[in-house]
């Protein structure tokens, strides 16, 4: 990567900044105190949507889950998306019980799999107009 | 809830769902010549003239700033208030349940509601995500139907071949509706060999796009011109999304009942009947596989219970519980806010008994179904 080029998360405040406060990148959710509702991305609003409750706390979400649902995109979506087509997303399970909607990555289109262990990376998504890379969060398959 | 006073059908009117786009050979025609054609339909049928109509209510999605002012304006300009509603698929569905609460509540004794489009061509370029999700790729309609089919299968057993037999059924009803963009049948090779839009789904377990305008003139029983077959409307539903529902996903640990369920049961509440009292049912078929889990959600048959029951002929015309009787949305085509309205028709034609070759004998009291992204679930029924 040279020196102009810069990583630009796709939205600012899905995942920790591992640069920022060490360890490793995790999404952050919100964790309602009240009912023990989770949220991911995190509830902006302050508010929980299940009870209304103004008692939320930023909670940092495992890394690792299964598949719940998944498809693979064959044609391409208009105007925003524009990394390569065909490609899959779905919805992860974590082991918290939130599903986190995503993109896959590193893998077999044709070998996804409700129930397929997954875990959490940090990926370029593509290059905007100044040749920054836009990363996004995705799963990919464990490989063990 | 209170249902106020008795709401009746004064007329209807529906212009073919096709593509109007002036090429190759086609006729071009707007919005609002199909929504002024239907509302001129609805009146004829009616025998009223414009002057009666109290007050308008007008369903679309794509169609700009107050274009049921648009349309009206080819017909007449008479200070009435027009109202427009943008509720995704279920615009025309939702315009119609205020028509009828006027008429109900007594504040109009005739109110029009329509429902038009001209599509936009393409995947439908929808903003009902934020823009982070379009930039990850999660703005696909289609996308979202498959993922949900996908768990339907891992959780009921149901196949592909089911999905295909939904387009396969209802192209074969469309072939008897004149109105129906594509009224030509299709067999299972045909689905299986059209291309992969989303996995599982191809292209044929789509409904097609298309423009089209639809009219319903709602009424008082004191200012019906004739009472001969008059249709009653029973029940007229609309839900929201409900917590725990976002498209298979989203925020799991707590879960309240699905919005179908949900408007099913007000539905059910509403008009003093059951699911064994539906003659016939226009269900939400805008992929194919939601037609199954439509009907499922509603109570109109048992959980994973729709694929067995349609392998056997039971949602077929001549079946116990016909559906889609004019092709559904995967024949007759997508006008968005003008197709929830067609479904409402449909119902209204088979229990006058004026749905020639597809007319479901005997058929007395129907449901319509319309979703729409947000999600929105809308319910009608209409009894003779």
């Amino acid at each position: 990567m040279n020196d102009t080029k810069r990583w630009i998360p796709v939205r600012e405040g899905l995942w920790s900044d591992p640069s920022a406060d060490g360890g490793e990148a995790q999404l952050i959710g919100s964790h309602c105190l009240t009912c023990g509702e989770l949220f991911f991305p995190r509830q902006d609003s302050g508010l929980c949507s299940y009870c209304q409750s103004k008692d939320l706390e930023d909670i940092r979400l495992s890394s690792k889950g299964k598949i719940y649902s998944y498809t693979v995109v064959m044609q391409r979506p208009p105007v925003y998306y524009k990394a390569e087509v065909p490609y899959a997303i779905g919805f992860v399970e974590l082991p918290e019980g939130i599903r986190v909607e995503t993109l896959f990555t590193g893998c077999d289109l044709e070998k996804l799999h409700v129930g397929m262990d997954v875990e959490m990376v940090i990926e370029k998504l593509h290059e905007d107009d100044e040749g920054n890379e836009i990363v996004a969060y995705k799963f990919r398959p464990v490989t063990s | 809830m209170k249902n106020g006073r008795a709401v009746v059908v004064a007329g209807v009117g529906l212009t073919r769902f096709d593509s109007y786009d002036g090429q190759k050979g086609r006729p071009k025609k707007e919005y609002y010549d199909l929504g002024s054609e239907a509302i001129l339909k609805a009146l004829d049928e009616a025998g009223m003239t414009w002057k009666e109509i109290q007050a308008a209510f007008c369903g679309s999605v794509y169609c700009g700033t107050a274009s049921g002012h648009q349309t009206i304006s080819n017909i007449g300009m008479t200070g009435i208030p027009i109202v427009n509603v943008e509720n995704a698929c279920s615009s025309g569905s939702s315009a119609f349940r205020l028509a009828y609460q006027m008429v109900a509540a007594e504040i109009y004794d005739v109110v029009l509601a329509a429902g038009f489009e001209s599509m936009p061509r393409g995947f439908i370029r929808s903003t009902a995500w934020p823009e982070w999700q379009r930039f990850m790729g999660f703005n696909v309609q289609p996308a979202a139907y498959a993922m949900a089919a996908v768990r339907y299968m891992e959780e009921t057993g149901a196949t592909v071949e089911d999905f295909a037999r939904v387009s396969v059924k209802n192209r074969r009803h469309g072939a008897l509706n004149p109105n129906a963009r594509f009224q030509k049948p299709v067999t299972l090779d045909e689905v299986f060999s059209s291309r992969m839009i989303a996995q599982p789904l191809r292209l044929l377990h789509a409904c097609p796009l298309a423009d089209g305008g639809a009219a319903v003139i709602l009424c008082s029983k004191d200012k019906l011109k004739s009472k001969s077959k008059m249709v009653t409307v029973a029940a007229s539903v609309l839900t929201s999304g409900t917590y725990g529902h976002v498209y298979g996903g989203g925020s799991v640990k707590i879960k309240t009942p699905d919005t179908i369920t949900i408007s099913a049961e007000q539905a059910w509440e509403m008009s003093g009947y059951g699911p064994e009292d539906m003659d016939v049912v226009q269900a939400y078929d805008t992929m194919a596989p939601g037609e199954l889990w439509d009907l499922e959600k509603m109570g109109l048959c048992k959980k994973g219970e729709a694929p067995r029951l349609l392998r056997e002929g039971f949602f077929d015309l001549g079946g116990k519980l016909p559906v889609n009787t004019d092709g559904g949305l995967l024949s007759r085509g997508h006008p968005l806010g003008a197709t929830s309205l067609a479904q409402i028709i449909e119902i209204y034609r088979q229990i006058r008994g004026e749905a020639g070759p597809r007319q479901v004998p005997g058929a007395k009291i129907g449901l319509a179904h319309a979703m729409g992204a947000g999600p929105n679930s809308a319910v009608v029924i209409l009894k003779r």
